[in-house]
């Protein structure tokens, strides 16, 4: 081995070992969103450092050092294309922490090695912010401070004690981390570096709904978003329609949404019917446009806009998690469709067959009337051996006969979407409306959890009469997934042997469990409020939060200059009851001393300064003959703590209950 | 000589090099912060800036009881090391960690101590070089802690009233002068110097005595001179200041010094005659530092 020479290294190992622990702490958030041969990378280097340090051997050579730099360099722009970006950058900062790592053998190297971990806690709050990480990142940070206290203790090897005088440091930075989090002004400085956050397929559905599209979210547990209804009025779980993205668009089974709507015009609708229902929604970043909101959501919130077709649009794309508030009704009558607007509302695709065609207009014929068209058309659902199915097999989306006449296997998009599609070719005007469906209650937070899991695809029709009404063809075919939610619709399909998951069956076992359920509860709980109350406090909201105070208006250096005297102020009172703890023995064994002559004048007995403790207490026994034991006993003690080699902790406390006795006695 | 300087002229909190670091990654954290608006970025900034703050306290109170002692110092010649051994006692109830102890009026020498148990001392020996001759003080001693981070230190200076001697470097090219004896007839046996007999002039050395310089010849408007005797030596050996045929004043010390180790050595009683001083001639180890101390302290 050419490169690793033998040489002492002067790291010392302990807070080296702690140090290793931390980087492999800021590891989880690289996994699933850096390429994995990254972190793994980076776990091979601590594995070779842990190797390489008993033996002394260490990188050493500048040639190899510049070979390993290239290589990660070429590595990363073979796998991304470009070094530009976010996750290349984290990257790139992990795999030379990785060759540091190698290299690092002296004290200097272990304090940038240190610096170099603080900087991967913050890649890793780039790469994601959820709960776990941040638990994970704050073990990374507190493993941080209990490396550099070992430092500082040098070839002391208790074990718990820097882990203790860590964990005493962060309760004390508590309160002034929550001061400054949130009086501390967020200031936009408008430098702005661009990140280009890749989610995968299960951040949500699109803006087209095709064949498929919705299936594969089924699996997924991650949080879409989460609802509390502050006024206590929670509809039916059934009735639990999460509108998301209205879909006008439609080529037979693909539906597709407008790429950016226009706001809805105010007076295009009539007054809204039925009970308020007031949510607040804290939405999970998926960096699309799309927020969610009960059926039907009357006002937007702000930065976003009510679409035609009453969803709601954020006018940036939501890179974090927000929370905002909207108020639904479960009914908006509209019943003026212009005849400009009842047009698109009837186009099909020329690519229809006529086998759909003529089913459509058979039920148009048959029954004038458009609620007794729909009721046909649910009734051809039901009756006509179709199932509902998580993998129905592909459909193109010209396979709209396939569909309906051959395989009759779909998930709720290819219902809604062949259902509108009919809908339109017997001349109603139809919609297709993709969002959630239900949620799961956390009884211990009181909030609806709405998994990808729950989403869903649905059919809005034109009634003369009243307006847009939901019509969900699902439902027909599957009410169970409507009635329970998709979790028991899951379970029922894997008792009955037709989900092959065996994974996911042992996860759902488990999740029987009462104390299992109770933590996962209480998990979503502390996960809902880390979104709710730390990360969607951004800037607005601290703006809205100084005037929720009383202190709108104010430049931010008032801000700052008012958070630091305060911390300063904090910091004094903490310091001075700290001198106050920790005061030398020696002073406080004075100070009794001087109490007790103090009180001994009082007494007539006062002691000349340039008096011995030993003649004063003769002089005193003399002078107050009644005190002479307690007195001797003082001096005693006294001489005792202040010239004996190591006094005794006890006879401390001892001179101090005499010093207090003899005013009490006397 | 060096005065010791006040104790209390400077704050006593100061960075370390890695507070500098400490502030890169704090903006480094607060720019990619508040460019994403990024709440737990923020969140990170604030815990490490606070954690920060907080142990500002902790390394004030690690530094609570500590007192330190400089043990005597050995003499040692210029040009050596001095070691100087430093006690360090925690008055205090808790355990001390990782307290450098420094001497910053006597150069960079520091030596580390990791731990002192509340109620004990440590000792550490600090090795400096010894530059100059003559008699020092120790001045301050300093104790520094950046215990618990290590991003801010603690420093407490001690006012030390301590003093060490450093003798003349021991170096010259003449020999040790012969041992001069009641019965020998050669003219080495003449000491110049105090004596009885007029033996002529010669250019007055500042530092010497001047009970001998020629008064009259200044009077005349001559430079000074001093007039030189010679006596009669009991016999034994005598080191003369007088003797040592150099101009440079250290120069001279420094014959006298390397002479007085050679005597010693040899294990010949010797003397020591300096303008100032005269030690009648003697032997060992008393002798013999007595003899180097006046020569450290001759001015």
């Amino acid at each position: 081995m050419k490169t690793l020479r033998k040489k002492d290294t002067r790291v010392p190992r302990r807070p080296l070992l702690w140090l290793a622990a931390a980087l492999l702490f800021t590891l989880p958030p690289m996994f699933g969103t850096l390429p994995s041969w990254v972190p793994l990378l980076f776990l091979i280097a601590l594995a070779a450092k842990f190797w390489m340090e008993p033996k002394g051997y260490r990188l050493r050579s500048l040639i190899w050092k510049l070979v390993f730099v290239a290589l990660i360099l070429s590595l990363l722009f073979f796998s991304y294309g470009s070094l530009r970006g976010m996750e290349p950058g984290v990257s790139l900062i992990v795999l030379l922490t990785s060759v540091k790592i190698l290299e690092a053998h002296t004290a200097r190297e272990f304090h940038i090695m240190i610096m170099v971990a603080w900087i991967l806690c913050l890649c890793g709050f780039f790469l994601s912010q959820n709960l776990a990480i941040a638990l994970c990142l704050l073990i990374a940070f507190a493993l941080l401070l209990v490396a550099l206290i070992q430092f500082h203790r040098g070839l002391s090897s208790a074990f718990w004690p820097p882990i203790r005088i860590a964990a005493k440091l962060l309760a004390q930075a508590v309160p002034l981390i929550i001061l400054l989090f949130l009086f501390f002004p967020r200031i936009n400085t408008g430098l702005r570096f661009q990140i280009a956050p890749q989610r995968g397929a299960s951040a949500g559905f699109s803006d087209r709904l095709s064949p498929g599209s919705v299936a594969v979210l089924a699996n997924s547990s991650a949080a879409a978003f989460r609802a509390e209804f502050p006024d206590g009025k929670i509809p039916p779980l059934s009735a639990m329609y999460w509108r998301g993205v209205v879909m006008w668009h439609g080529e037979g089974l693909e539906w597709k949404a407008p790429a950016g709507p226009a706001a809805l015009p105010r007076t295009s609708q009539g007054p809204p019917r039925g009970e308020a229902i007031r949510q607040w929604i804290t939405i999970e970043p998926h960096d699309a446009h799309w927020m969610f909101a009960l059926d039907w959501p009357v006002n937007s919130p702000s930065g976003a806009v009510l679409a035609p077709g009453n969803y709601l649009w954020s006018n940036q794309p939501i890179h974090k998690p927000r929370r905002y508030e909207v108020t639904s009704y479960p009914e908006i009558p509209n019943n003026r469709l212009h005849s400009r607007e009842r047009e698109p509302l009837l186009q099909v695709p020329a690519s229809i067959s006529p086998a759909a065609r003529a089913l459509a207009q058979s039920w148009a014929t048959e029954k004038p009337n458009p609620r007794a068209i729909v009721n046909k058309a649910l009734e051809f659902f039901r009756t006509q051996g179709f199932h509902y199915s998580f993998s129905p097999g592909q459909y193109g989306k010209n396979d709209l006969d396939e569909f309906l006449f051959h395989r009759r296997l779909g998930f709720c998009e290819h219902y809604a979407a062949s259902f509108a599609t009919l809908m339109r070719l017997a001349g109603i005007p139809a919609r297709v409306v993709t969002g959630y469906l239900g949620g799961e209650y956390n009884e211990i937070g009181h909030f609806f959890l709405v998994r990808q899991a729950d989403a869903h695809a649905w059919c809005e029709v034109w009634f003369p009469d009243s307006g847009w009404e939901r019509v969900d063809p699902t439902a027909v075919v599957a009410p169970d997934r409507v009635n329970l939610g998709v979790n028991f619709f899951l379970e029922r399909r894997a008792a009955t042997g037709q989900l092959d998951n065996t994974q996911s069956a042992f996860a759902r076992q488990l999740a029987r469990w009462p104390i299992f359920g109770r933590a996962r509860l209480g998990w979503q709980t502390l996960s809902y409020a880390w979104d709710t109350r730390v990360l969607s406090f951004d800037g607005d909201e601290q703006a809205s939060f100084f005037a929720s105070l009383g202190m709108a208006g104010h430049r931010p250096i008032f801000f700052i200059v008012g958070t630091l005297s305060f911390a300063t102020a904090l910091l004094t009172l903490y310091a001075g009851w700290t001198h106050l703890r920790t005061r030398p023995g020696g002073n406080r064994v004075k100070i009794m001393y001087e109490t007790f002559c103090r009180k001994a004048a009082r007494l007539g007995a006062s002691r000349n300064p340039s008096e011995g403790p030993l003649d004063f207490s003769v002089r005193a026994t003399r002078l107050l003959p009644n005190e002479s034991e307690r007195i001797r006993r003082i001096a005693n003690t006294y001489i005792a703590l202040r010239y004996a080699p190591a006094p005794d902790p006890m006879m401390l406390e001892q001179f101090a209950k005499e010093v207090n006795a003899f005013v009490r006695a006397s | 000589m060096r005065q010791a300087a006040p104790s209390k002229s400077r704050f006593p909190l100061s960075p370390t090099t890695s507070f500098a670091g400490l502030l890169f990654v704090l903006v480094a954290i607060w720019y990619a912060a508040s460019s994403q608006n990024n709440a737990a970025s923020y969140l990170l900034l604030f815990a490490l800036a606070s954690v920060s703050l907080v142990s500002i306290p902790w390394t004030f109170s690690n530094m609570g009881g500590l007192q330190a002692t400089v043990e005597s110092v050995k003499p040692a010649f210029a040009g050596q090391e001095i070691s100087l051994a430093v006690e360090v006692t925690n008055g205090s109830r808790g355990t001390r960690y990782d307290i450098a102890v420094a001497l910053p009026d006597l150069g960079d020498a520091h030596e580390r101590i990791d731990e002192i148990p509340a109620g004990k001392a440590a000792r550490t020996v600090l090795r400096f070089p010894a530059a100059i001759r003559g008699e020092h003080e120790v001045g301050r001693l300093q104790l520094t802690s950046a215990y618990p981070l290590g991003f801010l230190r603690v420093v407490k200076q001690l006012p030390s009233p301590q003093r060490y001697v450093v003798y003349p470097k021991p170096a010259g090219e003449q020999r040790l002068p012969a041992e001069t004896s009641r019965s020998g007839q050669s003219s080495s046996r003449r000491e110049f110097g105090e004596g009885d007999d007029f033996a002529g002039v010669r250019a007055y050395v500042r530092g010497e005595s001047q009970r001998h310089i020629d008064w009259k010849a200044v009077a005349r408007g001559q430079a000074l001179m001093t007039k030189q005797f010679t006596a009669e030596s009991d016999g034994l050996l005598y080191l003369d200041f007088a003797a040592v045929r150099l101009d440079d004043l250290e120069a001279r010390l420094s014959q006298l010094t390397l002479w007085v180790i050679e005597a010693e050595r040899a294990r010949r009683p010797y003397g020591l005659r300096l303008p100032t001083i005269e030690i009648p001639p003697s032997l060992g180890e008393p002798h013999l530092h007595r003899c180097l101390h006046a020569l450290a302290l001759f001015k």
